[in-house]
């Protein structure tokens, strides 16, 4: 991965309206233990990711957004790659160094700056 | 129909008590539901007449023919209208004042009806069944957070009319299969057909319903149907109609039908509702349906109508709870209200500087809607 190195991110249908994420969708829940599961872009294409996810993890999404590696850094995040069985471009964007009172803000940057980008792949609406 | 000298008696002074009776005054649509109380006490006292002269077939000829019951004033201060019964004085000779006793016991049966089903006992008791259909009609109107309370000579303590005691008494009725209600349904159109001129609404969390388009609202109904792939959807204010088990069956009629905003909260909060615990790929708590009522109504009651306090755009979260988002040049608002105990987590951070700020609100407090909507104004001044 190199700074421009898109994570692509999957966001849940009930997470957008009106084309809108919300900024819930870069911030950890519990169970992510603080740790945000993305799609390393060197790796994947937003379509092949959103079909992994929806259709060999049986997840949902509505598409997919993307930040950088170098979005991450700026928000003084950790990125490192998390090879898994049948899904080696998993990557984790790490919150531990993130004080709890910051974390709200860095998701919201993160979220703007998806935002900003643009959806990579959008699920097609009949 | 009273043309001549006529005696006037108080009949009925109804308190109307919550929701929209707070602000003072009293809707015409209550007045419509009122007016259902002239034909159900003359019905009742035809009844009464024949249960104390079971010698007779039918109630006299004319018998209540020139008595009326009017809206003779509201008492200041409060929602009460006075309900006068007048009866005729003139030709003589003038209404027997049998006709008004049995008038006054069929009020009286009709509020010990009411008190029944309020303590759970049989309404029929105090009614014969037929007369129990009456209140399809009367008081159809009332919303869950209002109440009409009523009190008589013979009945000082006052019973409590509600939408849900006005329920319990239409289901004793067994001859009565369906009833209606006066309800605001939030959907999309995906079909209407102009021959028959009938559509149906998609409600936002599934059901389709059926009614009439009636010729006021055909042109809104058809802009409805055709954008129904851009998600168009309306809201409409009608009568529904339920089933025994009080499931909707469909619209009986339409009174106002209009597009609605494609970020309309309630229609927001009523996609929520068939959320399921796990809805987050396994996480995720479902929203309460009593908190999406609340905070429905009370996002419709407080939140101003004002261009420049936007609509928020609104998603569930994690713990069951609703998230509101604003997004206001380069500062982001949200609030993250919690459906169970009524509060909420304010915050705004300006994600281009080092700014924000935090607070916790009661969205029970008037005062803190409007603290809210201030903020959106002034972090909306600044963010121009």
């Amino acid at each position: 991965m190199t700074p421009e190195t898109l994570l692509y991110r999957q966001v849940h249908p009930s997470w957008v309206r009106d084309g809108r994420i919300t900024s819930q969708a870069f911030h950890p829940t519990s169970k992510d233990n603080n740790n945000l599961s993305v799609y390393d872009g060197d790796q994947i294409t937003p379509e092949d990711a959103w079909n992994h996810y929806t259709n060999v993890l049986e997840f949902k999404s509505s598409g997919v957004v993307a930040v950088s590696v170098a979005d991450c850094e700026d928000q003084e995040l950790g990125v490192t790659s998390d090879p898994q069985p049948a899904f080696l471009e998993h990557v984790l964007i790490d919150f531990s160094g993130i004080a709890t009172n910051r974390m709200k803000r860095v998701a919201r940057r993160l979220s703007r700056l998806a935002g900003s980008r643009g959806w990579m792949y959008r699920v097609p609406v009949d | 129909m009273l043309d001549g000298e006529s005696v006037a008696v108080a009949f009925l002074r109804p308190k109307l008590s919550g929701g929209r009776f707070e602000s003072g005054g009293i809707p015409l649509d209550i007045l419509k539901d009122m007016a259902v109380l002239q034909e159900m006490t003359v019905e009742v006292a035809k009844w009464r007449f024949l249960a104390e002269n079971p010698e007779r077939k039918r109630s006299p000829r004319g018998f209540m023919r020139d008595i009326e019951l009017r809206l003779t004033g509201i008492d200041e201060g409060s929602a009460i209208p006075q309900i006068t019964l007048f009866y005729p004085t003139d030709p003589l000779p003038p209404v027997p004042p049998r006709e008004v006793r049995y008038l006054e016991q069929a009020r009286d049966a009709i509020v010990a009806t009411i008190g029944a089903a309020e303590r759970n006992e049989p309404a029929a008791s105090h009614l014969p069944e037929r007369y129990l259909a009456y209140f399809d009609r009367f008081m159809r109107s009332l919303r869950h957070d209002e109440c009409v309370e009523l009190a008589t000579p013979t009945h000082k303590a006052p019973v409590r009319l509600t939408r849900e005691t006005r329920r319990k008494i239409l289901l004793e009725s067994s001859s009565l299969s369906e009833f209606t209600e006066q309800v605001i349904l939030r959907g999309s159109i995906p079909e209407a057909d102009q021959d028959r001129r009938s559509f149906e609404l998609q409600l936002v969390h599934g059901r389709k319903l059926r009614g009439p388009i009636p010729d006021q609202h055909f042109d809104a109904i058809l802009e409805a149907f055709r954008g129904y792939r851009e998600n168009t959807r309306v809201v409409l204010q009608g009568v529904a109609t339920y089933d025994r088990q009080e499931r909707l069956l469909g619209v009986e009629s339409v009174e106002h039908i209009g597009l609605l905003d494609p970020l309309d909260v309630p229609a927001c909060l009523d996609e929520f509702r068939s959320l399921r615990d796990g809805w987050l790929n396994g996480e995720g708590r479902a929203p309460s349906p009593e908190g999406l009522d609340w905070l429905a109504e009370s996002f419709e009651r407080f939140y101003p109508e004002d261009p420049d306090v936007p609509l928020p755009y609104v998603y569930p979260t994690v713990e069951g709870g609703v998230q509101l988002e604003w997004s206001l040049g380069s500062k982001e608002l949200s609030l993250e209200v919690t459906l169970a105990d009524h509060s909420a987590e304010w915050y705004w951070a300006d994600i281009s500087a080092d700014d924000e700020d935090e607070r916790v609100l009661n969205l029970d407090a008037v005062a803190d809607w409007e603290w809210i909507a201030n903020e959106i104004r002034r972090l909306g001044e600044t963010a121009a």
